[in-house]
């Protein structure tokens, strides 16, 4: 291709797993270009200062690409509404930050009962906590140490978000049963840093974060790695990752502002553009020697997404708890069920995390649940009665690696440039639907014990409207052990082309039952420092070694 | 001068369309009196036509020469006939006479009643005065403020109860005492 440019390493991705893994890099000297097909966000581009602030979650902040049409996304077709953001920093653009990190036992499911696509991770907790603590320094996590819950953690940047009423009222419910309970971590500043504003708790988390004091990686990543020197060029959508030889060459783009196409030259690829993104990509790059899409031989990539099973349960209570102040979607947690015990009759387990709500619109339109006030003569006592006296409970499950659960290609639709979307067909195991309702009972017997409790509702299982919503997206391009079971390696090198890397959420080889940006991140800190120091090694590779054969760090 | 007009666009404005859908006057006052029956005014709330909801509507209404492609899904002239079908007979009509066409729009066109009703509550909850009426009637409101930003809540923001944190118990499986669990029965092959 006539304009081109060469560089050490090509990122594809400015999301969570681009932004570290180029920050990493970068940091030890390594060339890198990140293409990004969407923007950089300005502050005044979110709604926490407009009149409309709540109304906006229907248009603009929206976290489906289908309903917000903006001209960076790409539409997805099939049975599930996945949340994605495209813009330097991704999806952690509108993420709310819950830090949470995997448990010991997450790293080992296979092991404990290997059902359905379900394998051991690669790797073990211990070999992925330095790369937490490295990238909880990097975001400025919010925690309160001392859970006895989980492994013992580092103190965070600053301390735990504050939890207010909502946190009091429903620490006392788990205190009163005599559960495992503790405050959420937080990738949400409760000090400065960098220029990045503290939280003040205003409880729109969902709508991003003027104040920056969530760690979106264009406030938390990003500023170092541009100082650092990496080329980042946004609209920048990626056409196809080009190969020769049995390895990755670079990428082929389309800017989004000319429709001009580019190259980039690498001589090691790393993909993290989400778990649609990255295997749709792929699926895309089908070409002479691959023609089932690039490191798909054995037919894996874009299978056993995870989503989390879900179960939103809003409780009303007597008392006042001013809901609208706070972190949103993670004041606290409960793990008292989280491993796996088979008398339940399932397998895996749940975390009850506490949320909050928004404002006053949000409760008269049902919070989060659809239970809306009604309208007419008795508007006024039904609102009087909910607002700011909620608290919510997500039950969030461990949903099993299925096979059948996965992205592909639909050539029928295309995106603005052209190029054919993924199509997300995504159902609910029957392991999972049992663990979520009797996860469902244990969140009411938490809420009573709270009590009194005035109202309650629920999304029912799999969350508004059927499947689960979509937020965590996970696994269509997990690390494994063979490759006969997974994308790739342990040190996410492809198992087909060993200079091309996975590094964001679809290298997950399990969800867990938390939310999974914290152990992305990590995973791809642990990547990035493997290609720095084995950097001479991997672009002398032809052939992908195996877990055991691969050199350490 | 400077033109303030947000263009048609790719992307959904920020806050609604400026200028806004145009109303008539008319049609502002079947807007006014729909709303003012699905939030009646009281126990020291203000009636949602004191109040200027359609201010607030007519901005997430796409106005002329806008496709309606965000939520709420409405075009000017769309929204403009379905006030003018209503007209003065409802504005003029008693108020358990307006209640009577409301259920009835309610029955027959879900969706579009449904529209209607949400925007009324995004509008009315808006308003600075509804807020302050919040503030002073309602206790768990007392310190909700028009938007999260630029204030936010730190200032009156509870802490945690550390003598309930000082009593958590909890555990977790080490990696070493990860084994195999036998399946439940439900779930073996």
């Amino acid at each position: 291709m006539a304009t081109h440019s060469e560089t050490d390493v090509l990122v594809i991705g400015a999301g969570a797993g681009g932004a570290a893994m180029s920050k990493r890099l970068s940091d030890g000297g390594v060339k890198v270009t990140c293409l990004e097909q969407g923007d950089w966000l300005h502050p005044m581009n979110h709604p926490h200062m407009y009149d409309g602030w709540e109304l906006e979650r229907l248009r603009t902040w929206s976290w489906h690409p289908n309903v917000r049409m903006f001209p960076e996304d790409y539409p997805t077709t099939g049975n599930a509404a996945p949340m994605m953001m495209n813009g330097v920093g991704g999806s952690t653009l509108h993420y709310a930050g819950a830090w949470p990190r995997f448990k010991p036992v997450d790293f080992r499911k296979g092991t404990e009962h290997g059902l359905e696509g379900t394998i051991d991770w690669p790797i073990s907790y211990e070999d992925l906590e330095p790369f937490y603590a490295i990238n909880d320094a990097e975001i400025g996590v919010a925690r309160r140490v001392g859970d006895p819950g989980n492994p013992p953690r580092p103190e965070g940047w600053g301390p735990a978000s504050r939890g207010g009423k909502v946190g009091r009222k429903m620490g006392r419910g788990f205190d009163e049963l005599g559960w495992h309970w503790w405050p959420a971590d937080n990738a949400i500043l409760t000090r400065e840093k960098n220029n990045r504003m503290a939280c003040n708790d205003c409880g729109f988390c969902l709508g991003g974060c003027p104040r920056h004091a969530i760690a979106s990686t264009d406030v938390s990543y990003w500023p170092k790695a541009l100082a650092n020197g990496v080329d980042l060029r946004v609209n920048a959508r990626v056409e196809t990752i080009t190969t020769a030889n049995g390895r990755a060459t670079g990428a082929v783009y389309i800017d989004r502002t000319t429709g001009a196409r580019s190259e980039v030259r690498a001589k090691i690829v790393v993909l993290a553009a989400n778990s649609i993104g990255t295997p749709r990509l792929l699926l895309l790059s089908a070409q002479k020697g691959y023609p089932d899409g690039l490191a798909n031989s054995n037919g894996l990539v874009g299978t056993h997404l995870m989503f989390h099973s879900w179960s939103f349960e809003d409780y009303w209570f007597d008392e006042p708890l001013e809901g609208f102040k706070g972190p949103e979607p993670a004041v606290l947690y409960s793990q008292e069920f989280y491993d796996t015990d088979p008398s339940r009759g399932f397998v895996n387990g749940f975390s009850l995390q506490v949320g909050t709500a928004l404002g006053a619109a949000n409760s008269a339109l049902g919070t989060n649940t659809g239970k809306i006030a009604p309208w007419g003569a008795g508007h006024r006592e039904f609102f009087n009665k909910h607002f700011a006296h909620h608290a919510l409970v997500y039950v969030q499950g461990e949903d099993l690696p299925v096979r059948t659960n996965r992205v592909t290609i639909d050539p029928a639709v295309v995106d603005s440039s052209g190029l054919p979307v993924p199509h997300v067909h995504y159902d609910l195991h029957e392991n999972d639907r049992r663990l979520i309702t009797w996860g469902q009972e244990r969140a009411r017997e938490a809420a009573e014990a709270a009590g009194p409790v005035i109202d309650m509702a629920t999304t029912g299982i799999g969350g508004v409207g059927g499947p689960p919503p979509g937020w965590h997206i996970m696994g269509t391009c997990r690390m494994g052990n063979t490759p006969e079971d997974s994308v790739t390696n342990k040190w996410n090198q492809t198992w087909d082309v060993p200079n091309l890397f996975i590094t964001d959420a679809s290298s997950l080889t399990t969800g867990a039952a938390v939310n999974p940006t914290s152990t992305l991140q990590a995973v791809s800190v642990r990547a990035a420092e493997y290609i720095k120091r084995r950097f001479a090694d991997i672009t002398s590779q032809t052939k992908t070694p195996s877990n055991a054969d691969a050199p350490d760090f | 001068m400077i033109d303030v007009t947000i263009r048609s666009g790719s992307k959904p404005p920020l806050g609604g369309w400026l200028p806004p859908a145009a109303l008539s006057a008319p049609q502002a006052d079947v807007l006014n009196a729909i709303a003012d029956e699905l939030i009646p005014g009281g126990e020291g709330f203000p009636p949602p036509s004191g109040v200027n909801v359609v201010g607030f509507i007519v901005r997430y209404v796409a106005p002329s020469g806008q496709e309606a492609k965000w939520y709420p899904f409405l075009t000017e002239a769309e929204f403009a006939r379905r006030l003018d079908e209503l007209g003065s007979a409802f504005v003029s009509a008693s108020s358990a006479e307006r209640v009577q066409v409301l259920i009835g729009l309610e029955r027959d066109d879900a969706e579009f009643f449904g529209r209607l009703r949400d925007m009324v509550y995004y509008a009315y909850y808006s308003r600075p005065e509804v807020v302050a009426a919040i503030n002073r009637n309602l206790e768990a409101g007392r310190d909700y403020r028009n938007s999260p930003q630029p204030y936010g809540y730190t200032d009156v923001m509870d802490d945690w109860d550390d003598d309930l944190l000082s009593r958590v118990k909890g555990t977790y499986t080490r990696t070493e005492d990860v084994v195999r669990l036998p399946l439940p029965e439900n779930l073996r092959p």
